[in-house]
């Protein structure tokens, strides 16, 4: 509310002016939105699409097939999470860079290939890098619902002659629609709002999106209000996609595959295809984060990335940028700090998430819905318009430049993953398990914990791994409600892609994935999380 | 109020007073004897009361640490904090704080934001002691360091005989398809060369010129000049519209095929301690930027690779040691630029580049 309230204030450096609607009326007339906006939706439903499709892919073949190999089958399609988009936007600009590039470099000398076959700074480009960052969201959202499916209903398929791929594409993957849905739906509003790959790939290339607006609007005039309103234009956009999601989602009973009936999960034999999908899940390791990964370690050993001296590796090792990293002032405070905050953070907002789309799904609280917009909005807006208001809500407290600040901005920042990821589950789970316990006598805590909650287990454990993940990380809507003195977040690691030091960078993220495959997997023996039931 | 203060602080900066004297003057004989001494020992008494400083940066971490552990370290009794951010949220940092009057920081060190949040109000006018040393100085905010830009190419991709001969050279058409340019209408590092070349030029006719021969070269723009330095230095590109120069030298010492076009002037802006006007700990504050002015001060920068301001001051991002003797730098002094660069974009730069 208060940053919307913004955009109807004129003047700069928030020095109010007036209370009118100027600055909606020079978004609207801003010629140069409409092409932005075509190529915002362009490159964030494409995103969206290819990850969210590609991670229903691999969920289901984790869950149901025969895939062999499952103990390395179910980590692959984990382990990409860990790589901040950042770090892939960079690896695959260092690949697919025209002249500069890795791969056209190698076509280039091995085939005398001449022609620039790859080209990072394109739409395709864009769309490939971000939507391979989307799919382990869409993955830790459909893994749960196919792990959790009411097998009758295949079954039914079977014996009415249905084969395998057959059952998957008529039964399988539409009742798992409303999580593909919520899961596409938060992954378009990640394209919509996301700056990194627009600036690093789309803008030498000519492409300019919405948010470039919202962001010039900040950086360039120093004026949050205009900056809000063009913010409302995404607003309206996910607002639509919300809409979208929620009308096809209205009969949610059809999509639930958890019933009173029966409980097991059924691994499908898909024959020969189960070759095909060892190497589908292996291919998507390899692109997802072995390749870029291994780009990564390269330049963060090199003293400066060109196509000769990457060739040349491993003769000409240095390891001046990991001593850099390690001895940066704020390298372990920072990490410490961060790490003890998303622990909480993915706690108390993945809880908060599923008692809300309870109360949205399960309950008669009137204006459900609304609750479920308003809980979404948060992804509207660019993560230092969000900032700002938050800023602004706390200032006048004393909780500004306090621990607690920087929680509940972050708690702002992350409840929408976790709203969608509980509704899109919730879906799946039939009333019928609700109201045998309301029958009983239950009351509503003994319903959620006792019945929703434990069905909830997988669903759970992945947002609490993903909003971990992203906390831990999180630099852009935290920078605000930092307090002087107080380290949060992997600042030595983050702080050389903010500068542009590529091999600091790269030598700082490798440092960073593995203290976070250390910690997830010690999290994982220790607390015993699982991503199945 | 905050209007009042503000016309106040722009009458104060009507004529930002640029002395430029480069070309190694030898700081002994004509300098003035050094004043620090007599103000920081006044400074430090009460900046010692007011036992803590707090200060917002642009900087690296590694650099404000550094810097603030060598204040301390001179001042001992004065506890440091800092915040470190980009100038766009420093920016909106600070005039939020001010209008909800916040006295959480007490000075601002960074380039571009200061002079906006001076045109907001929230910087206290302080003229330094050391004016009389300093290479570019400002009235109102002590100039504790310099933003250098250059004309820079990638040697691998460029042979001497071939390197463009200044920087209205760089739109000759050979050029075409091989220059990394910066985005002219983001205030970023280009757009502040053209405020430069505007001021200096006052030739409306060759400015129109330069900028429609940018254009021309039909070359991506980037918004990122880190982003777009590492493709030069990868080989994408062969000439780099600009970078800046502790970045080139740090590079070149990695061994980087980078080196500066020489014959193209630097143009310098302005890094400043500026101080905030509702600071808890005024006194610390000037002490802090007193300090960072002195040779000591100036030698801590240099330690981490930051440009000094202190004229005569020899370090390996002086502009006497990376360029030919007798070399000009080009100073930024445009105000409207410095105060509200969007403003000045849209009447000089925008009708050339999108026209």
């Amino acid at each position: 509310m208060i940053v919307l309230f913004r955009s109807f204030t004129t003047g700069r450096l928030g020095a109010v002016v007036a209370f009118n609607a100027q600055n909606y009326i020079r978004v609207f007339t801003d010629p140069e939105i409409l092409p932005m906006i075509n190529n915002s939706i362009l490159y964030a439903a494409g995103s969206a699409a290819l990850g969210t499709g590609l991670g229903a892919m691999l969920a289901w073949i984790v869950a149901r097939t025969n895939t062999p190999g499952r103990a390395l089958v179910e980590l692959m399609p984990l382990y990409p999470i860990l790589m901040p988009p950042i770090m892939k936007n960079i690896a695959w600009i260092l690949l697919l860079a025209p002249k500069s590039g890795i791969l056209n470099g190698f076509l280039r000398e091995n085939f005398g290939i001449q022609q620039l076959v790859f080209n990072a700074f394109t739409l395709p480009a864009m769309i490939w890098v971000f939507g391979l960052a989307c799919v382990p969201l869409g993955y830790l959202f459909l893994l749960p619902v196919f792990l959790s499916f009411d097998p009758s209903l295949e079954e039914s398929a079977y014996i009415s002659g249905s084969k395998p791929m057959g059952t998957m594409l008529r039964i399988t993957f539409p009742l798992a629609f409303p999580a593909f849905l919520s899961a596409f739906v938060l992954n378009f509003l990640r394209g919509l709002r996301s700056f990194e790959t627009p600036v690093l790939q789309g803008s030498p290339g000519g492409i300019n999106v919405f948010v470039a607006k919202v962001y010039d609007s900040m950086s360039v005039e120093y004026n949050p209000g205009l900056a809000t309103a063009y913010s409302a234009v995404l607003i309206v956009l996910s607002v639509l996609a919300l809409l979208f999601y929620v009308r096809a989602t209205r009969f949610s009973e059809r999509y639930a595959t958890i019933t009173g009936k029966g409980y097991r999960v059924k691994i499908i034999d898909i024959g020969k295809w189960k070759y095909a999908a060892f190497l589908a899940v292996f291919t998507y390791f390899l692109v997802g984060i072995a390749i870029p990964f291994v780009v990564l370690i390269v330049v963060s050993l090199i003293p400066y990335y060109d196509y000769d001296t990457f060739m040349t590796f491993p003769a000409n090792i240095v390891l001046s940028n990991y001593r850099r990293v390690i001895h940066h002032p704020s390298f372990v405070s920072g990490l410490y700090n961060s790490l003890i905050l998303s622990v909480i953070i993915a706690v108390v907002t993945v809880l908060s998430g599923i008692i809300m789309a309870f109360t949205i799904y399960r309950t008669k609280v009137y204006g459900g819905k609304v609750f479920e917009f308003i809980g979404t909005m948060p992804l509207a807006f660019p993560p230092l318009v969000l900032s700002l208001g938050l800023v602004i809500a706390v200032i006048g407290t004393p909780l500004y430049n306090t621990l607690w600040a920087l929680g509940l901005g972050l708690f702002i920042a992350y409840f929408p993953y976790a709203l969608r990821n509980a509704s899109g589950a919730i879906v799946n789970i039939h009333k019928e398990l609700d109201e045998a316990a309301w029958v009983h006598g239950a009351r509503w805590r003994h319903v959620f914990f006792q019945v929703t909650l434990p069905l909830l287990k997988p669903t759970v454990a992945g947002a609490l791994f993903y909003i971990f993940i992203e906390a831990i990380r999180n630099i852009d809507v935290a920078v605000l409600l930092v307090a002087p003195g107080n380290e949060y977040g992997p600042v030595t690691l983050f702080e050389y892609f903010r500068v542009g030091q590529w091999a600091e960078a790269a030598a700082g993220g490798v440092i960073y994935l593995i203290i976070l495959i250390l910690s997830v997997s010690i999290a994982k023996f220790v607390f015993k999380i699982k991503f199945s039931l | 109020m905050v209007q009042r203060t503000s016309r106040r602080l722009a009458l104060a900066t009507i004529v930002l007073s640029v002395v430029l004297s480069f070309g190694g003057a030898a700081l002994g004989a004509s300098a003035p004897s050094d004043p620090f001494s007599k103000v920081s020992s006044e400074l430090y008494a009460k900046a010692k009361q007011e036992g803590e400083l707090v200060v917002y940066s642009v900087w690296d971490v590694e650099h404000i640490v550094a810097i603030l552990g060598a204040f301390s370290k001179r001042y001992p009794g004065i506890k440091t904090n800092y915040w470190q951010g980009r100038n766009p949220e420093i920016v909106t940092r600070v005039v939020t704080e001010f209008q909800a009057g916040r006295a959480s920081v007490d000075a601002i060190l960074s380039d571009n934001a200061p002079p906006v949040i001076r045109a907001a109000g929230a910087i206290a006018p302080y003229e330094t002691v050391q004016k009389d040393f300093l290479l570019l100085h400002d009235p109102t905010m002590p100039v504790v360091s310099l933003q250098i830009q250059a004309l820079v190419y990638n040697t691998k991709k460029l042979k001497p005989a071939d390197l463009p001969k200044g920087w209205e050279d760089v739109t000759n058409p050979k050029y075409k398809g091989n220059v990394a340019l910066d985005d002219p209408m983001r205030a970023g590092p280009l757009s502040t060369q053209l405020a430069a070349f505007k001021d200096l030029w006052k030739d409306d006719a060759r400015f129109a010129r330069f900028v429609r021969g940018l254009k021309a070269l039909g070359v991506p723009v980037h918004k990122s000049t880190s982003a777009m330095f590492r493709l030069l230095i990868s080989g994408e590109y062969a000439v780099g519209e600009p970078a800046l120069l502790h970045d080139v030298v740090e590079e070149k010492e990695k061994g980087s095929p980078i080196d500066l076009v020489k014959t193209a002037p630097p143009i310098v802006f302005p890094r400043y301690a500026g101080i905030y006007a509702k600071a808890a700990h005024p006194n610390a504050a000037r002490l802090l930027a007193e300090w960072l002015i002195s040779k000591e001060g100036q030698a801590t920068l240099d330690s981490v690779g930051r440009e000094a301001s202190r004229k005569g001051f020899q370090s390996k991002t002086s502009i006497e040691h990376a360029y030919p003797k007798g070399t000009k730098a080009i100073a930024v002094n445009d105000k409207t630029f410095l105060e509200d660069p969007k403003k000045w974009l849209d009447t000089n730069v925008k009708p050339l580049w999108e026209g």
